[in-house]
């Protein structure tokens, strides 16, 4: 316990320093805010870029709260997820590769402690952007979009978003844990997009998967979603995040003789 | 419409958090370059890409410009 | 005399290449052990697998706190340590510590005071990015002792040192060999001859040669007397009419000190002084014994 909050305290601390634990949540806060202006103004800005002919008229539809934060959850599925491998993709395989590790390895730590401690100032972060970053969105698409979602959906949304961000973020630290940054980065970004494409392929026969959270959670904002499969979606998320969590310390452990002296 | 009219019928209240981001980001780029001084690629090409492209320019910056000494 | 560490049969391989050769030798407490050895004859390796960081292919360690984390009671100094740039010295040096088991108020007394020991007393505040390579070499070696490690291991400790520095350092490690067990490799011979218990020598992944200093120095011609004359074709003559094994090299003489006395050598002198300007005792050096063992078939 003791190991844990210092190496945490050393990971929150190396957030602040390098400036992470500011720029990460800023995009999701800029994108959160840029998101329900660029729809709410779409009208005025083509109008003010477009050369269109006189009496052209555009038949827009009409945008609810919910079709807003879908469109941003969208971005956050891009950028967000871009931003988030980058930002942890160096992790461990950094602290190897530039030698910090071996001063930490050659002392009696646990490398599941080494790993979690890691993990969860990540996974901190992560939620931190993610909460800001809908947050921002929330005070723009109640002053400016006549139908919103209540509260306690957003909130649902969130907490299944949350789950899909564990998964990210615990893939990105054990690609980090087993490959080089640039390998882990590939990996990470190659399986989180892969796993969308199938997804938009075969998803409606594959219906547990952690890349359905995101869609079952959004059905909070109009609806409800199919319990079952969103309680299945995230027993599956689950499990596989726990095994990758496992190997992941295996990994860390085995990759430390790897670690420049 | 002219300029001044154009400018006054944007709604700067909503508007302001996004441009503040954007210097906040742009602030930190170039305190932390200032400070390390060592990129991948030349500096001034990074002073350029935090200046001139919005919000990407920064995390650019942040995520691979950055070496790690 | 208590043995802090034993090893036995020591190997590691890499892609059938045998970096590490069955090696065994034996640390006793508080004594100073180097680790000598041409580039690439093993020595980081044979540390790192002493530090916990590499697992070896065969062959035992055996620390004598049994039942232990080993790496507790070890304190590591690689040849190029690497610190967080965005670290402040106290701040690595608490982590450190405070990995490594210690606990309480008395952590920060510890570090400042280790720190301190180190010469890094007013640099405790600053950040390590901006620390030159002599400093990083003082920060190394203070986290490697502020948990008073039993064994440590030190590689290269100061051949990244300007002379002053080297002094310094080696100053700071005789002081902590009274309470420590050291074992440091190194290729400044000078050096390891001041801070010796023990000498290991490596060649190519293999320990060629152990022993105490001072045997080693017997077997590898201990002692003997130097000559010195104002011109070598005196020195050549004295050589080749001496009763004794002698060896002219330049204007020099050697003579081995198992041949004749000091007093048998001044009467003889005495006799035939054409040309000489000094006569010494001369014990052989490390390095010439490093040659010799190196080179050797």
């Amino acid at each position: 316990m003791k190991q844990f909050s210092l190496l945490l305290g050393k990971e929150l601390r190396e957030q602040a320093r390098s400036f992470k634990l500011f720029w990460v949540p800023l995009v999701f806060i800029f994108f959160g805010a840029l998101e329900p202006l660029t729809y709410h103004f779409l009208p005025q800005i083509l109008e003010s870029v477009g050369n269109l002919p006189e009496g052209a008229e555009f038949m827009l539809p009409e945008m609810t709260g919910a079709d807003v934060y879908a469109s941003l959850t969208g971005q956050y599925q891009t950028i967000g997820l871009l931003v988030l491998v980058l930002a942890f993709m160096g992790s461990l395989s950094g602290e190897r590769k530039s030698g910090t590790g071996t001063l930490l390895y050659v002392r009696p730590i646990s490398y599941s402690t080494y790993y979690l401690s890691k993990w969860t100032a990540a996974v901190l972060l992560a939620f931190a952007s993610l909460w800001l970053g809908y947050g921002m969105a929330a005070t723009y698409i109640v002053q400016l979009y006549e139908t919103v979602p209540g509260f306690t959906d957003v909130a649902l949304f969130l907490l299944v978003m949350a789950a899909w961000l564990i998964f990210v973020v615990t893939l990105t630290l054990t690609a980090s844990a087993a490959l080089p940054t640039g390998g882990a980065a590939g990996a990470a970004l190659g399986i989180l997009f892969i796993g969308m494409m199938i997804d938009s392929l075969v998803g409606t026969y594959w219906t547990w998967s952690p890349w359905k959270l995101q869609g079952y959670g959004l059905m909070y904002l109009t609806g409800s979603p199919e319990s079952g499969d969103l309680a299945g979606a995230l027993g599956v998320t689950a499990l596989i995040t726990v095994l990758l969590i496992l190997f992941g310390i295996r990994q860390a452990r085995k990759n430390a003789a790897k670690a420049k002296v | 419409m002219s300029i001044t009219e154009q400018l006054a019928e944007i709604p700067w209240g909503l508007i302001w958090p996004l441009i503040a981001i954007q210097l906040v980001l742009m602030t930190a780029a170039l305190i932390d370059l200032n400070r390390k001084r060592s990129t991948n690629g030349p500096v001034i090409l990074w002073v350029f890409i935090i200046i001139f492209i919005n919000t990407i320019g920064p995390v650019l910056y942040f995520t691979v410009g950055r070496r790690h000494s | 005399m208590n043995t802090v560490l034993e090893v036995s049969g020591l190997t590691k391989q890499y892609d059938g290449i045998r970096a590490v050769d069955d090696l065994t030798f034996s640390l006793g407490e508080h004594t100073a052990t180097a680790l000598i050895g041409p580039n690439g004859s093993g020595k980081t390796t044979t540390l790192s697998m002493l530090a916990g960081l590499l697992r070896q292919t065969s062959g035992t360690i055996r620390f004598s706190g049994e039942g232990k984390d080993p790496r507790s009671a070890i304190g590591f100094l690689p040849q190029y340590p690497k610190f967080f740039p965005w670290m402040t010295a106290i701040e690595y040096m608490e982590l450190a510590a405070g990995l490594s088991g210690l606990e309480g108020r008395s952590v920060r007394s510890a570090c400042e005071k280790t720190l301190g020991f180190v010469g890094l007393g007013d640099a405790g505040k600053k950040r390590i990015g901006g620390f030159s390579g002599g400093m990083k070499q003082r920060l190394g070696l203070a986290q490697a002792i502020v948990h008073r490690p039993s064994l440590l291991l030190l590689d290269e400790p100061v051949s990244a040192l300007d002379p002053a520095g080297r002094r310094e350092v080696m100053e700071m490690l005789k002081e902590l060999g009274g309470s420590t067990t050291i074992l440091y490799s190194t290729h400044i011979l000078n050096d390891a001859e001041e801070m010796t218990d023990q000498l290991l020598f490596l060649r190519s992944g293999k320990l060629i040669e152990q022993g105490p200093l001072r045997e080693v120095r017997e077997k590898y011609g201990g002692s003997g007397y130097r000559v010195l004359f104002n011109n070598p074709e005196a020195a050549e003559r004295f050589a080749a009419s001496a009763p004794w094994a002698a060896r002219a090299d330049g204007s020099a003489v050697t003579i081995s000190g198992e041949a004749v006395s000091m007093e048998e050598l001044l009467r003889y002198a005495g006799g035939h002084p054409a040309g000489i300007t000094n006569i010494g005792r001369v014990s052989v050096r490390l390095e010439d014994i490093f040659m010799k063992v190196v080179e050797r078939p």
